[in-house]
């Protein structure tokens, strides 16, 4: 697993990088010129004004798909805390708020992606969810720390600190 | 003679070696005096393997041979074997491999070489008990499962029919019916609460079809843990071991495997008339049906059919169950129709010998309004009626007809599509085995085939030689009043060992839960059928009364071991139960004793 984690960052920087370039010239010369200058320019803006990172309102996203846990969770450059849970859940219900709390307090150190395991059940099975709810803190791609079950908000907000610094 | 570096013919013999090592099953360099030589092409003369030998000391050009070799695969010595383009090495290494069953894999595989130890189609109970059991022994393990959406689109999770659609949502809405039930007794022992008691069908919908969600994660989760690769692919063979996976979104990929078992189980049958797949569900459906189904006709009398009619009726529903001939064919008649009898004094109504022959919508909704046209079996006679759900419990088919069969050569009953096995639930292609609801002429059980998988992966991989026994299987069906049985029913007793030789006792009994609540007196029935000819074996045992399964399991366990009559009655009972009935029977139905229970 590590290996093809390892080889997802690797793969996802180099397109990461492929992208970044032509941000940096849109901040030195116009918007619609870089806008117009190529097609995988114009995708980029367009996927990044669709996935705003640093200045989103909620502090939890749902993932989408593989792609997309790559892109906003393991190259993150903020810690993120990965909420796995199912629709079929007692406790993902109650838990889910509650961390989503835990995670505000933190004011942008670190986000919060949610998984349905139903849904991205590759996902689950790769980062070995056994049980529901599974919360994952990821940071630079690696686990750093985690917990099954419900806890209360004190012990979230303790473990959504420890995450961010 | 040393070797000559620019010799033109060097390269002529290499390649004259790397044609011989492609076109031999084995390939032995050797010498004629070397004693592991001879050693080498005795075994595999033993093995009968047609061994292609090269004396390299009566050839003229051995010497440069020999040397070849060396540079080619590191051994400079004879003999030096090739098997299926794979070099083994010299005699040790030879010996050891056909120790190891190495060599055994590498010839009898010939030069295929597969993806799979086992490739495993369905994931219900057997498909899932087989491959965790293969997994478990070393082996290399795919599993392919595929739910096609029914006509109404309904779909589900990992772990069959039993899990999603059978078992366990029929005996989750089974048990809210009996708790309805429950609720009018206990007035009768004293609890008081208001008049108004309702059902909500999408609480228990939602509470139900969690439960199964938590189930489909388990399942998958355990296939990780024991390494299991899980492909959620629609499976059918291209060749006799290829397969084409077929995913939901139209990606196909190919595997190979050295092993197959099948195991697709069954699907609802249709009635093949006008309107049925239109507007009729059956119970891949009825379990997570979004509205509470109303007025419901069950079409069929199969324990399905009785099961659903049965938990529908307990929830307060209008139910009618259209029956064509008799009741759980298959079952003891007496039990099936005193099974019946207790649904219909509870309110369920019976059309007797009648098929339908046409549905039609009356109005659109959830649920809408349906008519249904039937026939009379037996005259000329046509009925109409009007329900909000026709439920089509007519029995089911095995999901064997595309899944390429034909491709693998396997075998197949046209008439049912099931697949005849022997007692190892091999089908006549040997590498290709099958289990569960798609075996010909065994059981549909759930147990049954998760027993025969485990069992057939021990044979396959563990060196066992254990078999499925298929004979004293206890069941139970969960109609309103539960019926469990085990061994033979009584017609079945009587067509094999005449009527003479078999003693019947049999009695009916009241619960000591159903006296306060003064309900179904002398509608429990026990019957155990005996064999004359053996000690007054027990031959079948039949139970019609509260928690059935739970009774019946403890006297399958008895039967395994061979209990007769005499036994039971030097049992002593459990009191005050039901299941204690089986230890103090004494009316023989040959006697035509009264068995009604009367007083106290």
């Amino acid at each position: 697993m590590a290996s093809r984690l390892l080889m997802r960052r690797v793969c996802s920087l180099s397109v990461r990088d492929f992208c970044r370039r032509p941000v940096t010239v849109s901040s030195s010369s116009s918007y619609s010129s870089s806008l117009t200058s190529s097609p995988a320019v114009q995708a980029f803006v367009t996927r990044s004004l669709l996935r705003p990172l640093f200045h989103t309102r909620s502090v939890s996203f749902n993932v989408q798909d593989q792609e997309d846990f790559t892109d906003r969770v393991v190259n993150s450059e903020l810690p993120v805390l990965v909420d796995f849970h199912a629709q079929w859940c007692g406790p993902c219900k109650i838990l889910g708020p509650r961390l989503e709390k835990a995670i505000a307090k933190q004011k942008g150190r670190v986000n919060m992606a949610k998984v349905d395991i139903d849904e991205h059940t590759d996902l689950a099975i790769e980062y070995g969810v056994s049980a529901v709810p599974t919360v994952i803190a990821m940071r630079g791609g690696d686990v750093i720390d985690q917990f099954v079950g419900i806890k209360d908000e004190d012990q979230l907000d303790s473990f959504a600190k420890r995450v961010s610094e | 003679m040393p070797p000559v570096e620019n010799d033109p013919g060097r390269e002529q013999i290499r390649s004259r070696i790397k044609e011989l090592i492609d076109s031999s099953q084995v390939l032995v360099f050797s010498k004629s005096y070397c004693p592991f030589c001879v050693k080498v092409k005795e075994l595999f003369k033993e093995l009968n393997v047609k061994c292609n030998a090269l004396e390299l000391d009566l050839m003229e050009n051995g010497t440069y041979y020999q040397d070849l070799l060396h540079e080619m695969t590191g051994q400079k010595t004879v003999p030096n074997v090739f098997i299926n383009k794979k070099h083994i090495g010299g005699c040790d290494n030879t010996l050891k491999a056909h120790k190891d069953g190495v060599l055994q894999q590498l010839l009898g595989e010939g030069s295929e070489v597969y993806d799979y130890d086992l490739i495993v189609i369905g994931g219900g109970s057997g498909g899932l008990a087989s491959s965790k059991e293969a997994a478990i022994l070393g082996q290399k393990v795919m599993v392919l499962d595929y739910v096609a959406p029914t006509p109404k689109g309904t779909t589900w999770g990992l772990g069959g029919t039993c899990v999603n659609v059978g078992c366990i949502p029929k005996k989750l809405m089974h048990q809210t019916a009996m708790l309805g039930t429950a609720m009018q007794d206990a007035r009768k022992f004293g609890w008081e609460f208001s008049e108004q008691v309702t059902h909500n069908w999408d609480t228990m919908k939602t509470a139900v079809n969690n439960y199964i969600g938590s189930l489909n994660w388990g399942y998958r989760v355990s296939l990780r843990d024991k390494n299991v690769n899980y492909v959620n692919s629609y499976a059918e063979f291209v060749e006799p071991h290829k397969i084409k996976a077929t995913n939901k979104r139209g990606k196909e990929m190919f595997y190979t495997a050295s092993k197959f078992i099948l195991a697709t189980g069954e699907r609802p049958r249709y009635l093949g008339i006008p309107g049925d797949k239109e507007y009729c569900i059956t119970s891949d459906d009825l379990f997570s049906l979004a509205y509470c189904p109303g007025k419901t006709l069950v079409i069929g009398a199969s324990y399905v059919a009785l099961e659903c009619g049965g938990f529908l009726a307990g929830l307060g529903l209008d139910v009618t169950i259209m029956v064509r001939s008799i009741l759980l064919r298959g079952f003891d008649q007496d039990m099936a129709n005193r099974a019946g009898d207790h649904m219909e004094t509870h309110g369920v109504k019976f059309i007797r010998k009648f098929v339908p022959v046409k549905i039609e919508e009356l109005e659109a909704g959830t649920p809408g309004r349906l008519k249904v046209t039937a026939k009379s079996t037996e005259s000329d006679e046509i009925i109409e009626g009007e329900y909000n759900t026709v439920l089509i419990a007519v029995g089911r088919d095995a999901c064997t007809g595309n899944i390429g069969l034909d491709k693998a050569g396997v075998q197949v009953n046209p008439k049912n599509g099931k697949i005849p096995v022997n007692d190892e639930e091999q089908t006549n292609v040997p590498h290709i085995y099958a289990i569960g609801d798609i075996l010909e002429g065994k059981w549909e059980l759930t147990p049954v085939a998760i027993q025969a998988g485990k069992l057939l992966a021990r044979r396959l991989f563990g060196g066992s030689s254990l078999k499925c026994d298929y004979v004293n299987v206890p069941t139970t069906v969960f109609t309103p009043m539960e019926y469990g049985s085990c061994g033979y029913a009584e017609e079945k007793a009587v067509e094999i060992y005449g009527q003479e030789n078999l003693e019947v006792y049999h009695s009916l009994f009241w619960p000591l839960e159903f006296t306060v609540a003064g309900r179904d007196n002398n509608r429990c029935y026990a019957k155990i059928i005996c064999n004359k000819l053996d000690n007054e074996r027990v031959i079948g045992f039949h139970y019609l009364g509260p928690n059935a399964g739970e009774v019946t399991q403890g006297f399958g366990a008895a039967m395994k071991c061979g209990i007769t009559k005499d036994q039971l009655e030097n049992t002593i009972g459990i009191h005050p139960t039901c299941a204690e009935i089986f230890t103090t029977m004494e009316v023989t139905k040959n006697s035509g004793g009264d068995i009604t229970q009367s007083g106290c």
